[in-house]
């Protein structure tokens, strides 16, 4: 029996009334990816973050390589060899992608005994880091001007340049698409073949399955089940983290109706949206299908024409938009809520016009419609007043879509309406969407997830380099070799 | 219900269990303190800060920030003063307020549209307008005697008791509290202030939500400036200053964050009332003036550093 490169024996965590993590115990061979699955708030994220050096346990212990240690911060875990990528990513905007890939450990030189920044290798080492990943930014951008998931390649790279004992990675393909996350897998394969131990926490359970040696089931704080690699299918997994057996949503194929949306000029990713319609965005990254949902809310410098129930409309800015009947769901969730603000004052911040009588805030009628919106949306806590920032990653994600129901808006455009947040919510948005689009609305959703357009959607377009490549339909059957051929993956 | 008395815990009442302990330290300290001249003191003292913290709290919660509103105050009062004997006390308060409203709108425009750091652009107007402020009055004092009695009587004297500007900011604070808590505009500031792109993706229209807190601040700064040419019977040139500095240090001190969405009118003014009675009651204790400077910094850096630790926990 090998020593576990890393071991959690007992683990225990409240916060305060709250208990986290009860006599958990966790642990990760040498070569060996051990991936940690559970829904929002079964304790994943605190299991890790104690490893992680974040969070120190009320009981038990952690050991590095059979050494029992303590982890006073993030930095004892580094120098013990434990090296973790939050789902949040910990990169200085202001610096360039180099500098961020380096920050910690920069390839030094000495110049008359000083030690300075030795740049020209610290360009090299950030692109070959960055190209087994396959991917080629300019290294010398700011951080900031890259995407969410180009952020995200630079920390996966940051965290593989570090050689370490242990890799925990939490959710680190939530926004990265096929292409990607095939080159991410390989690199942990090198990393593995190495003798790197990787915690995986992911709520894609088809990539745990084709990536994991052995699979931990967290519910409610405790282990609900361990098993090896063969044992497990997604099924079992849904069923460990549930409680219960999984229930597949189908978008049903209702008629289109009226063109509620459509582009008034001529262009190649022209959209026309129609009542009861979902259609789904696929493309990879910088395939121009995120674009397309922030042209036509508006975002930007840029005016749009646009066609709304047959009327043509200048949107100029996002307000324009949301007087137009649109509402918008962005990738981000901390682009979507203000955090301290309260879980009401978020869903009412599109209304607020519409509530007000006489200049004045109605505020039984906001304490109504958001009552209504909770109960119907299933968003937990049930208590309208806490910030919005106390919230689990899917609850939040459930309150930036209630937003847009308050205000009755008759089209959506969600980008990534479901990354990073576990079946059960996911299940939810899904039946959100849905029951939206039968009412009469149209729903334009980009994912990244295909086998999540291919569930959910009427018809979808596949975008390539900013050209709408392929259309397909439901009622001649997604076929996923002509999808990815489309999207030129 | 629930939410209302929430509001009401003692934890968010940080700012006014400190004023009392002070007032309370004070008072033993030395038996002149709750005097009825001395409170009447303190609550004239406050009147004219408050008015302007009741601005800065509007920049501040929508997340900016404006170190011009000494150089306003100045600006707004010799303006009003030099415009009131040929125009009358009407006419002359309009124009003090406008004059302020326009430095805060070149300040919003600055900011909002232009997207330059409010800390730059105050600091820069802070300056152009004091060279302003000189220009038109020459330098010296402007007014005096020939001001309308009418404008002299409203910087001293009382209705039901309590001085003309003291009245100002009360009337100010519960107009302003509902237009900041229960209007549209109000929680729109909020929402800006918290978190600008979210505000924005919401379809809030963040520039000229942002640009208008300035105006509001400018134009309460500008009321101020002539309240403060009432009480000294003149424009001058050199008032005000430092006014911006015992602002912010009030806002912060009642709980706003300089990060922005955080804040309310009410635990401004109680801020403003602990800078006040801090000086008023080291007046008392003939503690040196240069001593009472460093003691004002450190009760601000303690407040700062309070602040921290409750939203750290």
């Amino acid at each position: 029996m090998a020593i576990p490169a890393a071991g959690a024996r007992a683990i225990s965590k409240h916060f305060g009334a709250t208990r986290a993590l009860d006599g958990v115990d966790f642990d990760v061979l040498p070569g060996e990816v051990h991936a940690l699955v559970g829904e929002n708030g079964a304790g994943k994220s605190t299991l890790v973050r104690i490893l992680a050096g974040v969070h120190r346990p009320d009981a038990g212990e952690i050991a590095i390589d059979g050494r029992v240690r303590q982890f006073g911060g993030p930095r004892d875990a580094i120098a013990a060899g434990v090296i973790s990528i939050p789902q949040e990513l910990r990169l200085v905007p202001a610096l360039s992608v180099a500098e961020n890939l380096t920050l910690g450990d920069p390839p030094l030189r000495n110049i008359l005994g000083v030690r300075m920044v030795d740049r020209s290798r610290m360009r090299a080492e950030a692109a070959a880091q960055l190209a087994e990943l396959d991917f080629a930014p300019d290294l010398a951008l700011r951080i900031d001007r890259l995407s969410f998931a180009e952020r995200q390649l630079v920390a996966i790279a940051k965290a593989l340049r570090r050689r370490c004992r242990v890799l925990v990675l939490d959710e680190p393909t939530a926004a990265l698409e096929a292409r990607e996350i095939e080159r991410l897998f390989a690199a942990l394969a090198r990393m593995k073949n190495q003798g790197t131990a990787i915690v995986y926490v992911s709520h894609r359970l088809d990539e745990v399955v084709a990536l994991a040696d052995r699979c931990t089931v967290l519910r409610d704080g405790r282990i609900a089940a361990t098993s090896r690699r063969g044992e497990f299918r997604v099924a079992d997994l849904v069923k460990a983290m549930t409680g219960r057996a999984a229930a597949a949503v189908e978008a049903s194929p209702s008629a289109a109706g009226a063109v509620l949306l459509e582009d008034a000029t001529d262009r190649p990713d022209a959209i026309r949206l129609r009542a009861h319609e979902v259609i789904g965005l696929a493309g990879l990254l910088r395939s121009g299908a995120g674009a397309v949902l922030r042209r036509l809310f508006g975002i930007g410098k840029d005016t749009v024409d646009i066609r709304r129930d047959g009327r043509p409309r200048r949107i100029v800015g996002p307000s324009a938009a949301v007087r137009a009947g649109i509402g918008f769901v962005p990738d981000e969730r901390r682009l979507g809520l203000v955090m301290k603000l309260s879980v009401r004052d978020n869903i009412l911040l599109p209304s607020l016009d519409r509530l007000a009588r006489n200049g004045r805030l109605d505020r039984a009628k906001g304490d109504r419609l958001v009552c209504e919106l909770m109960d119907m949306l299933d968003i937990r806590p049930r208590h309208m007043h806490v910030p919005a920032s106390a919230l689990s990653g899917g609850n939040q994600q459930k309150v930036i879509l209630a937003k847009w129901l308050a205000r009755d808006v008759s089209v959506l455009l969600l980008d990534e309406p479901t990354q990073g947040i576990d079946v059960a919510a996911k299940a939810q948005i899904h039946a959100v969407i849905g029951d939206f689009a039968k009412r009469g609305g149209g729903v334009l959703v980009r994912s990244s997830d295909l086998a999540e357009l291919a569930l959910i959607c009427s018809g979808i377009l596949a975008l390539h380099q900013g050209r709408i490549t392929d259309r397909l339909r439901r009622s001649e059957g997604f076929d996923e070799k002509r999808l990815h051929a489309a999207i030129g993956g | 219900m629930r939410a209302s008395l929430k509001r009401l815990n003692l934890f968010g009442q940080g700012p006014l269990i400190a004023l009392l302990l002070l007032c309370a330290i004070m008072s033993l300290l030395t038996g002149r303190f709750l005097s009825p001249l001395n409170l009447t003191n303190i609550l004239v003292q406050s009147s004219i800060m408050a008015v302007i913290a009741i601005g800065m709290t509007f920049v501040i919660v929508g997340g900016g920030f404006d170190l011009s509103v000494g150089s306003t105050v100045a600006l707004a009062g010799s303006i009003a003063a030099m415009t009131m004997p040929q125009f009358g006390l009407i006419a002359g308060v309009l124009a003090g307020v406008a004059t302020g409203g326009a430095v805060g709108l070149v300040n919003g425009a600055i900011v909002a549209k232009l997207g330059i750091n409010p800390f730059i652009t105050t600091l820069g107007t802070m300056v152009l307008v004091r060279g302003v402020v000189y220009i038109v009055t020459g330098g010296a004092p402007v007014g005096d005697d020939r001001l309308p009695s009418a404008f002299l009587a409203f910087g001293t004297g009382r209705f039901l008791g309590i001085h003309y500007l003291v009245w100002v900011p009360a009337i100010l604070v519960v107009v302003l509290t509902w237009a900041m808590q229960a209007t549209p505009y109000g929680r729109r500031i909020y929402a800006t202030g918290g978190n600008r792109e979210a505000a924005y993706l919401s379809g809030i229209p963040v520039e000229r939500i942002v640009a208008s807190t300035y105006v509001w601040c400018g134009a309460l700064a500008g009321l101020a400036g002539v309240m403060l040419a009432a009480r000294l019977q003149s424009g001058q040139p050199t008032a005000g200053e430092f006014y911006e500095l015992t602002a912010i240090a009030a806002v912060v001190l009642g709980g706003a964050s300089l990060h922005g969405g955080e804040g309310s009118l009410y635990n401004s003014i109680i801020g403003v009332f602990i800078m006040v009675v801090l000086g008023n009651g080291l007046n008392l204790l003939n503690v040196d003036s240069y001593w009472q400077r460093v003691a004002i910094g450190v009760v601000i850096i303690a407040a700062a550093a309070a602040d921290r630790l409750r939203s750290r926990s």
